[in-house]
């Protein structure tokens, strides 16, 4: 006799399969419904790629920054933040004997002076695409000090590019140049690189032509885009004798207990801020944190409206199919069995959701890094948007969970129903 | 005689609409034995439906005994009627009511899953051949036509191998000859299964070719017919007739 027949260990793939039909009946709806769905995971991922890219991206950058902390004039933290990581265009200037008296704390393991300035570019550029790219950000440093902050800094080779050299501290004409901005100016080992400088307290720019002697390998920095010269010619041209924009400085010990004394130290000079690694990314996460809030309210926002497409759908399937869970229920189905379907129809709508949303977040995240960059200055280079599998999982899991708690109504609705009644409503 | 598979007795179910009270049904006492075919006649609104409901355990008396396989149902939660019902029970109904996206062999394995009861192909090409469709397994309800639908339907009932078999209007949307042809096959099944089937039915030529006719009227049994034995007498009558007229 049949009820004799052994239990099916498959059992649960026969209301899979049951459900996908189910769901297969109205394609469009359900389609639709998968789509809302898709759409909030997508932007979901993408806003948590873009927090966790971002939160990388800054510790990437301050990382290759080969400093910890750094003295600069007082002024904007944002700007100093800004300036810090990709160079900065509303400069202030320390004393230069500000190096002098930093540099003898016995809590600096090693420290270099920089010297920030910006220079036009002459008709230099094969791409001058107009005024908003015409300009360079030329650091002045210190070679020796510079390449201990930064041991990683290696000149790029291959034809056009080997016999790449640090400059001479007496040369007034040579420079170096980083990978991007060599690339833009399409500038090798011994071409001509050309830039007009406006000294301080004059009018009219001096154009001055320089030779470059090397090309650096890519860091994913601000370095990748900048001009070096030695500190004393960026002075000297920029006209600020003995003047410094930046010092950077590593401690022995990078503590916040370190950090507040060196702070508490040098801040009693005048017109300076002691700026510390974890200040500027901090500084750099509040200013995208109202634009990620607003973000994480449209991706709220968007999740809650596809939960209630979910809903939905569901509901008016069960509505629809109310004689047939009659049937069911007549046939033997119990009220969890009902529960069971109706529930795995609404997971799965969120399951094929949240790996379309997902997958479409991956494809489209190089899209979403343009445009937000094309948007903000977010004051980092490299990518900002990281997508990692952790990310996809969470997007996944809370899909189902949503999906959990979003069936459960619609199930128990089902579950509810009395036999006799919902055959009734098929006559 | 064999004993009864349902046994009712003061079957009672009224209803409240508003402040009237509904009397579907009033005191009715039934009893059905396996290999049976009853029907159950009627005009609208006599109480057909919601005797054969609560007959079936989908609906509960609001007074009265009802004994189903030997076990007494009042009283039962929803979920304990359910067990009832399994393995007991098969159910046809006027629509048919088969799942759309399923194929014919699907359909009919459908309850299988709700007790999570492996398939048996050969189990369902067995009832499929009952009903004779065994070439129309493949197919999906909208190949079909009224009359496949409603053998499908028998089957599907058919597959947990039941004791009683509930049919609401079978024959409602099918034309004459079709729903004669599900009469033979009730007939068969009663015949050959031992399977006791209780039918509601407006036709009247169907619901007079059974062993037995209960006819409702506001909620009562108004009148009972043993056909079986009329039939048997009337062709003994027949007979002895037959014997006799030579003689004269």
């Amino acid at each position: 006799m049949q009820r004799d027949q052994q239990k099916d260990p498959y059992i649960v793939n026969r209301y899979v399969s049951l459900a996908i039909k189910n769901l297969r009946r109205r394609p469009v709806r359900t389609a639709l419904t998968v789509a809302g769905v898709a759409l909030a995971v997508t932007v979901a991922v993408s806003l948590g790629g873009f927090m966790l890219g971002y939160r990388s991206a800054i510790d990437r950058s301050i990382n290759m920054l080969g400093f910890q902390v750094m003295i600069m004039a007082k002024g904007c933290p944002y700007e100093a933040a800004t300036m810090m990581l990709k160079g900065g265009t509303g400069l202030l200037y320390l004393p230069g004997d500000t190096y002098e008296r930093v540099k003898s704390d016995p809590d600096i393991e090693s420290i270099t002076p920089i010297f920030v300035g910006v220079a036009q570019k002459q008709g230099s550029s094969i791409r001058d695409e107009g005024s908003a790219n015409t300009f360079s950000v030329i650091s002045g440093i210190d070679v020796p000090s510079y390449r201990v902050m930064k041991p990683w800094l290696a000149f790029k080779n291959g034809p056009g590019y080997s016999g790449g050299r640090w400059f001479s501290s007496e040369r007034k004409d040579e420079v170096v140049i980083g990978y991007e901005a060599a690339e833009y100016e399409q500038r090798k080992v011994g071409d001509t690189f050309y830039a007009s400088i406006t000294p301080a307290g004059k009018p009219d720019p001096v154009l001055h032509q320089f030779k470059v002697v090397g090309v650096l390998e890519r860091t994913g920095t601000q370095d990748d885009g900048t001009i070096f010269m030695p500190i004393e010619v960026a002075r000297e041209y920029f006209n600020r004798p003995n003047q410094l924009t930046i010092l950077g400085i590593k401690l022995k010990q990078f503590t916040s207990f370190k950090m507040r004394e060196f702070e508490t130290r040098w801040l009693k000079l005048p017109e300076v801020q002691v700026v510390g690694l974890q200040q500027v990314k901090n500084t750099l996460v509040n200013l995208v944190a109202t634009a990620q809030t607003m973000i994480a309210a449209v991706a709220a926002i968007a999740v809650i409206v596809a939960l209630i497409g979910v809903i939905n759908t569901i509901l008016m399937s069960v509505y629809e199919r109310t004689p047939e869970i009659g049937i069911m229920k007549a046939l033997g189905a119990r009220r969890g069995s009902i529960f069971e379907l109706i529930w795995l129809e609404t997971l799965m709508i969120c399951v094929i959701g949240a790996a379309l949303g997902s997958l479409m977040a991956v494809i489209g995240s190089g899209l979403v890094e343009r445009a937000i960059k094309a948007m903000a200055d977010l004051g980092v280079s490299g990518s900002i948007v990281r997508i990692t599998p952790a990310v996809v999982g969470y997007a996944v899991f809370g899909a189902v969970v949503l999906g959990f708690f979003g069936g459960l109504y619609p199930a128990w609705r089902a579950a509810s129903m009395r036999p006799v009644e919902a055959i009734s409503k098929g006559i | 005689m064999q004993d009864a598979i349902i046994e009712a007795h003061g079957l009672k179910r009224y209803y409240h609409r508003g402040s009237e009270t509904v009397k579907a049904l009033d005191g009715v006492d039934i009893s059905i034995r396996p290999g049976e075919i009853v029907s159950i006649l009627g005009p609208s609104g006599s109480g057909k439906t919601t005797l054969i409901n609560i007959l079936s355990c989908l609906d509960a008396p609001t007074e009265g005994t009802l004994i189903v396989a030997g076990k007494s149902v009042a009283g039962l939660s929803e979920d304990e009627l359910v067990e009832v019902r399994r393995g007991v029970l098969g159910f046809v109904f006027q629509q048919f009511s088969l799942l759309p996206t399923l194929t014919v062999a699907e359909n009919v394995e459908l309850p299988l899953m709700f007790l999570g009861m492996r398939v048996n192909p050969q189990r369902t090409a067995e009832v499929l051949e009952m009903v004779g469709l065994t070439e129309r397994a493949k197919h999906l309800p909208r190949e079909l036509s009224g009359g496949q639908m409603q053998r499908v339907a028998i089957a599907r009932a058919l597959i947990m191998d039941p004791k009683i078999l509930v049919a609401d209007e079978p024959t409602g949307n099918l034309d004459r000859k079709t729903g004669e042809s599900i009469i033979n096959l009730f007939k068969h099944l009663a015949a050959e299964k031992g399977l006791a089937i209780l039918v509601t039915t407006h036709n009247l030529a169907f619901g007079y070719e059974v062993d037995r006719a209960i006819t409702l009227e506001d909620g009562r049994i108004v009148n009972e017919e043993d056909l079986r034995r009329s039939r048997e007498s009337s062709g003994r009558r027949t007979e002895a007739a037959e014997q006799v007229a030579p003689l004269n």
